[in-house]
């Protein structure tokens, strides 16, 4: 093929026919479940058969037998039934509505055939009617309706949305704190009293939600795997086989799509690492990583909770585990391992509780049953840390007690297991208290909210406690004690195009543009986080950063302050006043009569700047 | 060796497919009755046969819900255009007795009779689907 054209048409037209070829692949795996749906329902209509041909030979049997039988009118004159009126006369006989003899009365010979067509149509109508609503009563049948509503549901979602697979305690609090941002998300889960428990719930959107496992792939592809718009999988199952499996699937099936799968052992991390470059959220590892900031730098760790736990949450307590002395871990499982790991490398005295002994670790004190007497054995008197990790909430909690009493100055942490215990650790006033399941969501939160968050979160610990604390008090002066609004501003000719001959110009102070639009005197109640360019990112920009066309910006404050920005970004005269003071007509008439201010719109140099 | 697949052919009769067969023909066979005959003359077109053809028609369509295949599927549509098409016949017959003043005239007689050729083609396309079910399951 001589023609570049050509050549250039027939490559095109091959990628295009490898992608469709790859996408009806990937579809497949959806038509799977789908096909089981309609497998249902050709059921429900064949069960149906045998009822409905019961009432259709019954009808006609009893229609036939009054058409035939001889009659006779009102004056005696012998009278045949015609089909119209056999029909109406076994139409409301049947239904037990009974109109009486119409439209003459009955001579005995008929009154004998309709005696024993009632009998017959009224069952023939009871058992139809039986068949059909036992049917729709039926568990396969209602469970097939609902896989069609949540296909329909899924298939109509027309903006990005986020599939949760697995509905736990994490799930929910990461759809109320997704659904608070205004995003949309999609939720399977094998249990169907969490899928019911949904619509009890207040989401602001529509929160299409299918009672099946994850593990199917088939599943995964009518909630909306293959769905154009969704933008990220979230597998938050209590089984980590199951999130491994969803990582795979999704792996396979869209490796365009970015993953975030909860396990609890390291083993499994590494299993889902295989597939792709899943983000594998560890919640004890999490945990210990916690406790290590917090150890080094209080401040940090008190701004990095308060920004996981979403909008509108109150500004935690900031914790100083004690550093010099030595701690007692009671509980050696998956919490007890990375915690007592974590502690050590900081070069902490750790002394480890658990009913049986462990290879990997030689110095375990084995006791039973937690009994005061080996608490007092270990030395509580003299320890300066205490962390009652069993994953049994009844034990904690008197563990917790027990160690007080022993020594009332300790630093107490435990683990929460069920969420129902909440009051109770809650009244415990702990100095920190693990909860696995709201770990996972914080942790899911942040990298899902904005790759900015996520960015500014995992480079703030490095610039060490001092600049924390001064940005909490940054914070709590400016919004309160309380998070609002976190939101992200692109500086780019599309989402601020009132900015750009002022950013072109070079001289772009952020200060100025956080300024109030009604009086620029007063700043905006909003403190940037993060500031990226490009790949370089800066935390906490200070106002007299110069800002370039293209720049990220996210911004936590109040939503008022929001939408005041937002007016600043794309109102040239309301630009004009906020960086300058000088207030500029806004329409074009008053520009046009007031002449001089006008002239800066003129220079506006919209082609100059290449965006 | 050929009395023993013989057997094994006559097991595998499918009691299913014998109902739906009977039903099938019947029909066909009860509408041809009934469309037999000068079209203008009502006397030549008994009701009970197009009640009969009616229900038989019913029990046909019934008998084909729920079929997965692709020639039931086509089953259940010529079922279903038999079944209009000769509800509305009768429709138009209790119309021209009961309601309209003139009674059974040649023309209405002529529009039912006509209705029913309708589903008669239906029933027809039926039967030559049914036979070419079966002659294609022999070969396989």
């Amino acid at each position: 093929m001589g023609n570049p054209l050509l050549t250039f048409w027939a490559r095109h037209h091959r990628r295009e026919e490898e992608e469709r070829r790859a996408r009806r692949a990937r579809l497949l795996a959806a038509a799977a479940s789908a096909n089981r749906a309609s497998e249902t329902i050709f059921l429900i209509l064949r069960r149906m058969r045998a009822p409905l041909i019961v009432l259709i030979a019954i009808f006609a049997v009893s229609v036939l037998g009054l058409t035939l039988i001889p009659g006779q009118d009102d004056e005696g004159r012998p009278w045949d039934m015609g089909f119209f009126d056999a029909i109406y006369v076994m139409s409301y006989t049947a239904t037990t509505i009974g109109f009486g003899e119409i439209p003459y009365p009955f001579t005995y010979n008929q009154r004998m055939w309709v005696t024993i067509s009632i009998y017959l149509t009224v069952v023939g109508w009871a058992y139809a009617i039986g068949s059909l609503l036992g049917l729709l009563q039926d568990r396969a049948f209602r469970s097939a309706l609902a896989l069609q509503r949540f296909t329909r549901k899924v298939a109509r979602l027309a903006e990005p949305f986020v599939l949760i697979a697995g509905y736990g305690r994490a799930g929910e609090l990461l759809g109320h704190s997704m659904d608070a941002l205004g995003r949309r998300i999609v939720v399977l889960d094998r249990n169907d009293e969490r899928i019911d428990g949904l619509e009890l719930e207040s989401y602001h959107g529509d929160v299409p939600g299918l009672a099946a496992d994850a593990r199917d792939p088939g599943h995964l592809g009518v909630a909306g795997l293959d769905h154009p718009c969704c933008e990220a999988v979230v597998a938050l199952t209590d089984d980590d086989e199951a999130n491994l499996a969803v990582v795979m699937t999704t792996a396979l099936l869209r490796p365009d799509l970015p993953v975030i799968a909860r396990a609890t052992t390291r083993v499994m991390a590494d299993r889902m690492r295989v597939f792709g470059s899943p983000s594998v959220v560890n919640p004890f590892d999490l945990f210990g990583d916690h406790v290590q900031l917090a150890l080094r730098a209080p401040a940090s760790y008190q701004l990095l909770t308060w920004l996981e736990s979403g909008p509108g949450a109150a500004l935690p307590r900031r914790a100083s585990p004690p550093r010099g002395g030595r701690w007692v871990v009671c509980g050696y499982g998956r919490l007890g391992r990375e915690l007592t790991g974590d502690l050590r490398a900081e070069g902490i005295d750790v002394t480890v509780i658990d009913p049986s002994p462990h290879d990997d670790a030689d110095d375990v004190v084995v006791a039973g049953g937690y009994e005061p007497a080996v608490l007092a054995a270990v030395g509580l008197e003299e320890a300066v840390g205490f962390v009652a990790g069993t994953d049994n909430d009844i034990t904690n909690l008197s563990l917790v007690e027990t160690a007080r009493r022993a020594n009332p100055t300790l630093f107490v942490a435990a683990r929460q297991n069920r969420p129902s215990s909440a009051p109770l650790f809650a009244a415990m006033e702990l100095d920190a208290l693990l909860v696995p399941t709201e770990e996972v969501a914080h942790e899911v939160y942040a990298q899902l909210s904005t790759p900015l968050l996520w960015r500014f979160l995992r480079a703030m610990p490095a610039l060490g406690d001092d600049w924390a604390a001064a940005l909490v008090d940054r914070l709590t002066d400016l919004c309160g004690q309380h998070l609002q609004a976190l939101w992200k501003v692109r500086l780019t000719e599309r989402e601020a195009p009132a900015l750009t001959p002022w950013l072109a110009a070079g001289e772009a102070r952020l200060g100025d543009l956080l300024r109030n639009p009604e009086d620029r005197d007063e700043c905006l109640h909003a403190v940037p986080l993060l500031l990226l360019r490009g790949d370089d990112a800066t935390l906490a920009p200070d106002p007299d950063f110069v800002l370039a066309p293209g720049d990220e910006l996210l911004l936590a404050g109040w939503p008022a302050a929001r939408r005041a920005l937002e007016v600043t970004l794309i109102v040239d005269a309301v630009r004009e006043y906020v960086v300058t003071g000088r207030r500029v007509p806004s329409s074009w008439l008053w520009r046009k009569l007031s002449g001089a201010p006008a002239a800066s719109e003129e220079t506006r140099p919209t082609a100059a700047t290449p965006s | 060796m050929l009395t023993s697949s013989s057997v094994s052919e006559e097991v595998r009769v499918n009691l299913e497919k014998v109902v739906f067969g009977f039903f099938v023909l019947l029909a066909a066979t009860l509408n041809f009755g009934f469309f037999l005959g000068d079209m203008r003359d009502a006397d030549l077109h008994n009701p009970f046969e197009l009640f009969a053809a009616v229900v038989v028609n019913l029990i046909a369509l019934v008998l084909k819900f729920g079929d997965r295949t692709q020639i039931g599927a086509v089953h259940l549509a010529t079922s279903l255009v038999a079944s209009l098409q000769l509800v509305g016949a009768a429709l138009m017959y209790g119309y021209a007795i009961y309601v309209s003043s003139a009674g059974m005239t040649e023309s209405w007689t002529a529009s039912v009779v006509s209705l029913s050729g309708g589903a008669l083609l239906a029933n027809i396309v039926s039967v030559v689907l049914l036979v070419v079910e079966t002659v294609s399951f022999h070969r396989g």
